[in-house]
């Protein structure tokens, strides 16, 4: 690892998020038009993370959220002309709440929207066209609950398709029958600790199987036999983190890992060293970091992946445990 | 603000319509309509080992008009297996048709148990280094993860009954795999997990001091080889000074 990778270079990837939001005429901004709400929610909870919340101006960036409205769905796209999308939904209902302007939402649309998405089984479709996946059970459990709306929600039904989700490994999958993947047992045991169903979960078996996800060179993988990956370090230490075994991961090689994926000149975080830095690897990456008690950071909630202090005044704090902070 | 941009790698959370649509050759509705192995088969050629083709082969499987049933489905995962003891995938799927097999009493789970063992020994002899058999061992599944099984069998005779000859073969036969190779990490690990189940569940009969005291030195030598996962390891030392 370089000299100048051993700490996390927070100045420059505050400019790094801060710049990315400049260019229009860049191709990446017409590719990318599907994932701008979710980028938007990334880019404000690193910020918040790092302690630069005001980093980003925030009337724009409600009326940029606002202006993704979908009047005709009741819910939230990821651009002005998207249709409503669950994913999109949840990001902006993040963003208004950590930018306390969640009063600029039609609270009874939204939760008739999400609720509309379940099905009989008990899953959550992203949108109208019925796509089917536990983290968008995750993402409707997530986004209810910060609402204050979860009473709204058959709690049973949802639990019920998690619970067959469930593999031998002790992790979930995106649907009956799939095999375990780390991001997928991040929305299954996040779920479930909003329900409060925590004891559905095999805790030996899950945290065994996750923390063998650590390679040799400190960075944690989804799967076995697969590479390493910066946002991994998300998923499977908020996992770990509700099941209260964070310390089973190896912290000191899982932090010199994503501070060397930083880019020391331009700023941000890459999926691993010497690859191109993006938005949402900077953000799960800086979030891995705040999970391992890096110095400086602003605790992160584990559960909802927003900041912690928000959480805790709304009265949604779960019993998630972390490293401790480590002084500077 | 509107204007932020992300690189438009594949993400996880956003991957997967795009990734079957690309990746998977050809699905139901084709040439190759009522026969999941043409496209499959392709599929393999072209070493497509993902997740994602698993699960797309479970939806085509599930909406054929005439399902494939299920023992034939085992016999493939078996080749697949045989092929590949390190493809995860195919020890998954695994479990999923015993599972299902089980619970509609299409196949007896005390002897299909036996099979399993004896692919997994294969398995574990093959590649002693290869987590998908550690952590697929028929006793994984078993004990690792009961609650994994639906109360039916779990409660069964057949499972419950001989769990502590099985328990103390399985000992047997990891212990001989460790003595051909002392370092490996994944079968101290699993002595140690069924040597506390021997101490948990059979205390009377068990000869506890010594199973206590063997744990403890895997455990020491474990912290040496795997020294990463440390702290794990702490905690289940600690745990059995408690039992
Ligand atoms: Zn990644």
């Amino acid at each position: 690892m370089s000299k100048e990778l051993d700490t996390l270079l927070v100045p420059l990837h505050v400019s790094y998020i801060q710049n990315l939001g400049k260019n229009k005429d860049d191709l990446m901004y017409h590719l990318t038009a599907h994932l701008r709400m979710n980028a938007i929610y990334w880019g404000l909870t690193a910020l918040c993370t790092m302690n630069h919340r005001d980093a980003l101006d925030r009337d724009e960036m409600v009326e940029y959220v606002m202006s993704c409205w979908d009047e005709e769905a009741g819910g939230f796209g990821a651009h002005p002309d998207h249709d409503a999308h669950i994913l999109s939904t949840l990001s902006a209902i993040q963003i208004l709440l950590t930018q306390d302007a969640i009063d600029r939402l039609d609270i009874d649309r939204v939760v008739k929207f999400i609720l509309s998405l379940q099905q009989p089984s008990g899953v959550f479709a992203g949108d109208s066209f019925g796509e089917i996946d536990t983290r968008f059970s995750y993402i409707a459990v997530n986004a209810l609950s910060l609402l204050g709306r979860l009473g709204d929600l058959d709690a049973d039904k949802t639990v019920g398709y998690i619970v067959q989700c469930r593999n031998f490994d002790g992790g979930f999958g995106s649907r009956v029958g799939a095999e375990s993947h780390a991001a997928q047992v991040f929305v299954c045991c996040a779920a479930l600790t909003i329900l409060d169903k925590l004891d559905e979960i095999d805790t030996p078996t899950l945290s065994w199987w996750l923390a063998e996800r650590q390679l040799p060179n400190g960075g944690l993988n989804g799967r076995p036999e697969k590479l390493e990956d910066v946002c991994y370090s998300f998923w499977v230490l908020a996992s770990l983190s509700m099941l209260k075994k964070v310390h089973y991961i190896n912290s000191d090689k899982l932090t010199s890992f994503i501070l060397s994926a930083q880019d020391p000149e331009g700023g941000g975080i890459a999926d691993r060293p010497g690859d191109m830095v993006d938005v949402f690897h900077t953000h799960f990456g800086v979030a891995g970091l705040s999970i391992l008690g890096y110095p400086g950071l602003v605790d992160l909630d584990p559960v909802y992946c927003m900041p912690a202090a928000l959480i805790e005044k709304m009265g949604l704090r779960k019993g998630w445990q972390a490293l401790e902070r480590r002084a500077g | 603000m509107a204007a932020l941009k992300v690189h438009p790698k594949v993400y996880w959370i956003w991957n997967h319509r795009g990734w079957c649509l690309n990746n998977v050759p050809s699905g139901p509705g084709t040439e190759d309509e009522g026969d999941p192995r043409g496209w499959e088969k392709d599929l393999w050629n072209k070493r497509v080992v993902c997740v994602l083709a698993w699960s797309y082969r479970r939806v085509v499987l599930a909406s054929m008009p005439i399902p494939r049933p299920e023992t034939s489905e085992l016999a493939y995962t078996t080749r697949k297996i045989e092929a590949n003891f390190s493809n995860f995938s195919a020890w998954h799927q695994r479990s999923k048709v015993l599972l299902s097999l089980w619970s509609k009493g299409e196949l007896d789970p005390k002897n299909s148990r036996e099979d399993e063992f004896d692919l997994v020994h294969d398995a574990m002899y093959t590649d002693p280094k290869d987590q998908s058999v550690w952590i697929y061992h028929p006793l994984a599944r078993w004990f690792r993860s009961a609650c994994f099984l639906p109360l039916s069998i779990q409660n069964s005779r057949d499972i419950q009954g001989d769990d502590k000859e099985i328990l103390e073969r399985e000992i047997t036969i990891i212990q001989s795999l460790l003595d051909e190779e002392p370092d490996s990490k994944w079968c101290m690990e699993s002595l140690v997990h069924y040597k506390s189940l021997l101490l948990r569940n059979h205390s009377l009969s068990a000869n506890t001091s010594t199973l206590r005291r063997e744990c403890i030195a895997l455990l020491k030598q474990l912290r040496e080889v795997d020294s990463g996962r440390k702290a794990r390891y702490d905690e289940i030392e600690l745990e059995l000074a408690k039992s």
